[in-house]
């Protein structure tokens, strides 16, 4: 027997076989743990999904030999920070939330990544991971104009109505309000009963108070987003302000006007406010929250329709990677990983996370499962609002550039009205002006009337 | 002669020993200053990079501003916040300070306690004050509701909201000027006392002619103190009431910094902040020179 003779010509050809072979194979694919000694850095607003994932993140670590660091701040804490860090360009960050509000203006300034470049790279992205399995409505607010990805989302937030006590309605003889008048006078019949207030809102009222602007017939600009001319103080605009500040006057708990997302939620939770229509991830706690006592007497329906139509409002939040990271091909595998179908489905499964984006996932087994709240198919309702914001485009105000200025504006009018200290006309003429005085310091052209 | 070049030697020696600081003085406070001014002339808007360095119209900021209904209201939230902040603590620190001008062991553990507030952070001091005005968790509302009467919810009520800030304020920094007055009480020269005494002067008569006129000086740099800081009030807005509701306690500065960090005007903002900067250095000369400095020992 003979041994193999290994010369110099063979070491010369393996040598280049391995080499050819390594250029031909995807480079990420190629290593075992290819982000070793790398850390990622990321951010978000505090919410129940980076909760949940925080739990796996083990994993992610374990499989690319990165360490994660991922920071989680209050909703308006991490939008001042990020917007700041984002126009500076600067590397701090990795991944971060692209927050549905700030979505246009930080597309529009050039801070994010385009991730379409990632998607279409076969050797980045496996086409298994199926990026067009998620939900256009939700994916709209990610893309510019010529249909370019900025991000992928992890939330849509579809606004629905929760009543935490409906036995209550029911003993007073009304059914779940379809419409503005039935809400009143649902409100009217369940005011101060076992001492709970009708109803419920957090601060945001330039997310709350637009359903109810646009169902009595108002828009916030003139013909988003090409014309941003604001709209705030039409016949329409004046009385749905006015109306939606009586809302909150008359049938909310003292205090509202400073309420926090997870305020108003507790104040429901603990049964002390009935009525709130707000996006589904606040809603939902009510029947699975482990301190809730109104887990057997919860009810949900759409929003309540105008006389000019329902528009109940619809969002979405998504993860992008900031154009100034140093570390986008981890950030991209951080991204691929956290909201691949197996990881959401796993977390709709284990948490009966509610406002997953991917199409598969929420026509699953397992969503419907997680999503029928005390006996409810609240699934379909999702499904109905997110259908109803994406065919009809009526959101387009909201991932503007120009909005958070605006919106605080409409912030303002909405409590001027609420809080007496102006009439509807008269604030929301105010708020118009103020609009306007922003909106021409940014730059923004607007209508000569 | 080799005095005076001595003396010169020494003068140099001091220079140079002096220069470093200066420098990296003249780096961390006039450099940021000379930057904000610059930046004051630029329409600066975080999201049109184009806008950094543009001075095409470098008065445009301060052209804008007579007409921002939105800063006139914040200007005289301004003056009403540092009005009765100022006015309060200088009050009820200078009564304090009599009240504990005394040597007793009581009295000095009791001075301890009064400093508490001032030492803690403004944060922690912003969340005490909104648990307390926060109605569904407040033990203030619970006790009030007890004994059968019912307060508003103070942070959203637009006659109350400023008030609420005010009296958090104060609670946080009327020690302050406690401990100041209640310092220079200690070095009155006891003749003074002696001989207003001997003169049969009342208690009243000589805290309004022998104790204030000394504690005058120190009273107005207490003051001086407490109006710059009441122009730079922002951990109570932000967390208690974010200006609101509506614009109630909207003050400049944190006017300011929405426009800043929430609407990226930084050339706008900066413009308010260079006109506040310019206030606060003009009030404090001319209170300084309406009052007088350094007189309460004459």
């Amino acid at each position: 027997m003979s041994e193999p003779r290994t010369g110099r010509r063979h070491l010369l050809l393996g040598a280049s076989a391995l080499g050819l072979g390594a250029l031909a194979a995807p480079p990420v694919l190629g290593q075992a743990r290819p982000f070793a000694g790398q850390t990622l850095n990321g951010a978000a607003f505090q919410s129940t999904f980076f909760e949940y994932l925080r739990a796996f993140f083990p994993e992610f670590e374990e499989r690319t030999g990165a360490k994660l660091n991922f920071n989680t701040q209050a909703f308006p804490v991490y939008n001042q920070r990020t917007d700041l860090e984002l126009s500076t360009r600067g590397s701090a960050l990795d991944v971060i939330n692209v927050t549905f509000i700030y979505s246009g203006r930080w597309i529009g300034a050039g801070w994010l990544t385009n991730l379409s470049e990632f998607v279409n790279d076969r050797n980045r992205t496996d086409p298994a991971w199926d990026a067009a399995d998620f939900v256009s409505g939700a994916q709209s607010a990610m893309q510019d104009a010529r249909g370019n990805t900025y991000g992928f989302a992890w939330e849509a937030g579809a606004m629905l109505m929760a009543a935490s006590r409906a036995d209550l309605i029911d003993q007073a003889g009304k059914a779940m309000p379809t419409t503005f008048d039935e809400l009143i006078a649902a409100c009217d019949a369940v005011q101060g009963k076992e001492n709970m207030s009708a109803f419920v809102a957090d601060q945001l009222h330039h997310w709350n108070w637009i359903p109810y602007l646009m169902g009595h017939g108002g828009k916030v600009f003139r013909d988003p987003p090409g014309n941003l001319t604001p709209e705030l103080a039409t016949p329409q605009a004046i009385r749905a302000a006015g109306w939606y500040a009586e809302l909150l006057s008359k049938y909310g708990p003292s205090g509202v006007l400073s309420f926090s997302d997870d305020q108003a939620m507790r104040t429901q939770i603990a049964g002390r406010a009935n009525f709130r229509t707000q996006a589904i991830t606040w809603l939902v706690p009510l029947a699975k929250h482990a301190d809730s006592t109104v887990k057997n007497t919860v009810r949900y329906a759409l929003m309540p329709a105008g006389p000019q139509g329902n528009f109940p409002g619809s969002n979405s939040h998504g993860l992008g990677i900031p154009v100034g990271s140093r570390r986008k091909e981890l950030a991209w595998e951080f991204i691929k990983w956290a909201l691949s179908k197996e990881m959401l489905n796993r977390i709709v499964e284990t948490r009966g996370y509610p406002s997953v984006c991917r199409r598969s996932v929420i026509t699953g087994e397992a969503f419907k499962q997680a999503m029928t709240l005390n006996g409810q198919d609240v699934a379909s309702l999702y499904l109905q609002v997110l259908e109803l914001g994406g065919r009809s485009g009526y959101m387009k105000y909201r991932t503007v550039p120009v909005f958070p200025q605006v919106g605080d504006t409409i912030n303002r009018g909405i409590a001027r009205i609420a809080t007496r200290q102006q009439d509807a006309q008269a604030s929301m003429r105010q708020a118009q002006q103020d609009a306007i005085q922003v909106l021409q310091r940014a730059g923004v052209t607007l209508d000569a009337n | 002669m080799a005095r005076g070049g001595a003396t010169r030697a020494r003068d140099r020696f001091y220079a140079l020993c002096v220069a470093p600081s200066l420098a990296v003085l003249a780096v961390i406070t006039l450099a940021p200053a000379i930057y904000l001014l610059v930046t004051s002339f630029t329409p600066l808007d975080l999201t049109r990079p184009e806008t950094a360095w543009n001075f095409a119209r470098p008065f445009e900021n301060y052209r804008q501003m007579p007409a921002d209904s939105r800063l006139m209201n914040s200007l005289w939230v301004q003056a009403k916040l540092s009005f009765w902040t100022v006015t309060l603590q200088l009050l009820i620190g200078f009564g304090f300070a009599l009240l504990l001008n005394m040597r007793s062991r009581f009295l000095e553990a009791l001075r301890t306690v009064f400093l508490i507030p001032m030492v803690l952070p403004p944060i922690v001091v912003a969340i005490i004050w909104k648990v307390l005005y926060t109605p569904d968790i407040s033990p203030l509302h619970w006790g009030t509701t007890l004994l059968g009467f019912t307060v508003p919810a103070l942070i959203t009520h637009p006659d109350w909201a400023l008030t609420a800030i005010i009296i958090a304020d104060t609670w946080q920094w009327f020690p302050f000027t406690m401990l100041m007055t209640l310092a220079a009480l200690q070095m009155m020269p006891q003749e003074m006392v002696d001989a207003a005494k001997v003169d049969g002067a009342s208690a009243w008569q000589m805290t309004w002619h022998v104790t204030l006129p000394f504690l005058k000086g120190v009273l107005l740099v207490a003051g001086l103190f407490r109006l710059i800081d009441s122009i730079k009030a922002f951990p109570l807005i932000f967390i208690l009431t974010e200006g609101g509701p509506g614009s109630v306690t909207e003050v400049t500065n944190y006017y300011s910094f929405l426009q800043a960090f929430n609407f990226s005007f930084l050339g706008y903002s900066s413009a308010i902040t260079v006109v506040m900067l310019a206030a606060t250095v003009l009030m404090s000369w001319a209170i300084i020179r309406l009052v007088g400095w350094g007189q309460h020992g004459d």
